[in-house]
């Protein structure tokens, strides 16, 4: 059993300096200027607005929009890019928040801020 | 009552589909409970979804999706008692040198194959809010678990549970689901504390408590039940809903505690009286109801959380790829080789690695665990249920062509003096 404990440890050990996609999956609510939406941009949003399922690189956003839309978008390095979505990913884990721009169709960019519900985000 | 009209629309499809895919399997020799798990994944956005969208979001708004859950989580409460309730601690004597060696085996040699896939999968498939020792061990205990309830039924309906090969392969699933339970579980405890506000040494020192409890106090006053069946031959209903009340209490405790409902009440039906007319009795109480109704809710709901192909293009392929050779490779290789070495005939070898990796529902119990742990992603729980099934599904096949129904003969008898 010894060999076997030691190489499991070793695993382990060479793993812990794996980096990992920075994570996102959660809900999010998000904090943005309605004024700044023209009329291309998605109504009827509640918050929490977005919910990120991620699985490494790969997220699914969904916006709590009564329809359900959904986007694929890709994590590379702290960006998170979609369709008409880029943010900058922020903080650590526990307190990680988007902070970026959403560009509609047809529309001018709008900053946007969001922040992860610390209770929903890790299946607690 | 949009809602209630809903759920009893979803649990008739679900049923439906469970037994007619349940049946089909059957005919191609495969156990019907491979066939309510292939169900559950037909009508989630595997299939159905893909399929028919319109249909799959009529079917199952995501909305009315928490009662469907809530069920299917009762149905699994449940179940674990039962799959506790059969496992017979005696089968675990007597089996030699060969059993030890092969369960043994049987669990480590994939929870270190494993580890080491995690250190491909965890940079590409997981994300920095889950540590790599966290996804490292899951993954282990993930590869390592046998189905000891579709092992069994696949051996009953064989009927090679009383042959000497049958029994022996019991015998290292019973000590595999008892040791990957135990492995889960303190993987739950150590993925909950770093993100719990309770104190580890609370959950640590409770556990270890609730341990005590059950097995030095509730396990001296449940061989009453026994007796009360003993003099009517059957229990009361009132008996009956006191033993339900245990399973749910036990499970209670092991919820509060961070580790997992499950454990609990797979504790509670793992030191029960294990007289086999008693067991036999509550087996067939529980059984019935949880078999036939609720575990195809948690297929369904396991389906619903299953996107095999959806999304992340060929390389989730070529994951699934990696993590079925792997899996394979670490659990029948490991078997096999395990057995071979402890004197086993080569036939024989190859069958014990073959049941011992099947994994069937007990590894869709796990992976549910993983996902609402956060421990796993969902891509991570797709492939895995992916593994689940190709492993399951090929044990039939293989053990019919490696182990002819013509051949087993020898009585389980003989084992002591040809294993021992």
């Amino acid at each position: 059993m010894g060999v076997p404990v030691l190489g499991l440890l070793g695993i382990l050990e060479a793993g812990r300096g794996i980096p990992a996609p920075l994570s996102v999956s959660g809900d999010w609510t998000l904090a943005l200027d309605p004024a700044a939406l023209c009329a291309h941009g998605p109504d009827g949003l509640r918050q929490p607005a977005l919910n990120i399922s991620q699985s490494g690189t790969q997220a699914l956003i969904t916006l709590n929009d009564g329809h359900a839309t959904t986007l694929q978008a890709t994590i590379a390095g702290a960006t998170l890019t979609a369709r008409w979505l880029t943010a900058s990913i922020v903080g650590k884990p526990g307190a990680r928040t988007l902070e970026g721009r959403m560009s509609f169709d047809g529309c001018a960019p709008v900053a946007f801020r969001a922040v992860r519900q610390a209770a929903k985000w890790r299946g607690e | 009552m949009p809602n209630l009209f809903h759920l009893v629309l979803q649990i008739a499809v679900i049923l439906v589909a469970a037994r007619v895919v349940g049946f089909l399997f059957q005919k191609i020799r495969q156990p019907q409970v491979m066939g309510e798990m292939v169900a559950g994944i037909l009508l989630g956005p595997s299939l159905l979804g893909w399929l028919a969208p319109g249909v799959f979001a009529a079917l199952f708004p995501a909305a009315t999706l928490g009662y469907l859950n809530a069920l299917s989580q009762v149905g699994l409460v449940v179940f674990m008692f039962v799959v506790g309730l059969a496992l017979d601690p005696s089968e675990l004597h007597g089996y030699g040198h060969a059993a030890v060696l092969t369960s043994h085996v049987s669990i480590v040699a994939p929870f270190c194959l494993g580890g080491v896939t995690a250190l491909y999968l965890y940079p590409r498939l997981s994300d920095d809010a889950v540590t790599f020792t966290g996804f490292a061990l899951f993954m282990g205990a993930a590869m390592s678990i046998t189905a000891f309830p579709v092992l069994a039924r696949i051996l009953t309906e064989r009927g090679l549970l009383r042959t000497r090969m049958g029994t022996m392969a019991i015998a290292c699933a019973a000590v595999d689901d008892v040791t990957g339970w135990c492995i889960l579980a303190y993987i739950v405890v150590l993925v909950r504390v770093t993100h719990a506000a309770r104190p580890a040494w609370v959950t640590m020192a409770g556990s270890l408590a609730y341990v005590l409890v059950m097995l030095f106090v509730v396990r001296r006053i449940l061989p009453a039940f026994e007796r009360q069946f003993r003099k009517r031959d059957r229990l009361s209903d009132n008996l009956i809903a006191v033993i339900v009340v245990l399973v749910l209490a036990s499970a209670l405790a092991t919820e509060w505690l961070g580790i997992h409902l499950l454990f609990g009440a797979f504790l509670m039906g793992a030191i029960m009286p294990k007289t086999p007319e008693f067991t036999h009795y509550l087996l067939h109480k529980f059984e019935s109801v949880t078999v036939v109704l609720l575990l195809p809710l948690f297929f369904a709901f396991t389906g619903l959380r299953t996107r095999i192909g959806v999304g992340g293009g060929g390389a989730i392929w070529w994951y699934s790829a990696i993590v079925i050779v792997v899996a394979i490779t670490g659990k029948l290789g490991g078997s096999m080789f395990a057995a071979r070495l402890a004197g086993t005939p080569w036939r024989e070898a190859a069958s014990l690695g073959i049941l011992m990796n099947t994994r069937g529902l007990m590894e869709l119990v796990i992976l549910n665990i993983g996902l609402d742990i956060g421990v796993i992603s969902p891509a991570m729980f797709s492939i895995m249920v992916l593994m689940a099934l190709v492993t399951t599904f090929m044990t039939t096949p293989l053990l019919e062509w490696v182990y002819p129904t013509r051949l087993f003969k020898a009585p389980v008898d003989e084992i002591h003096k040809n294993v021992a």
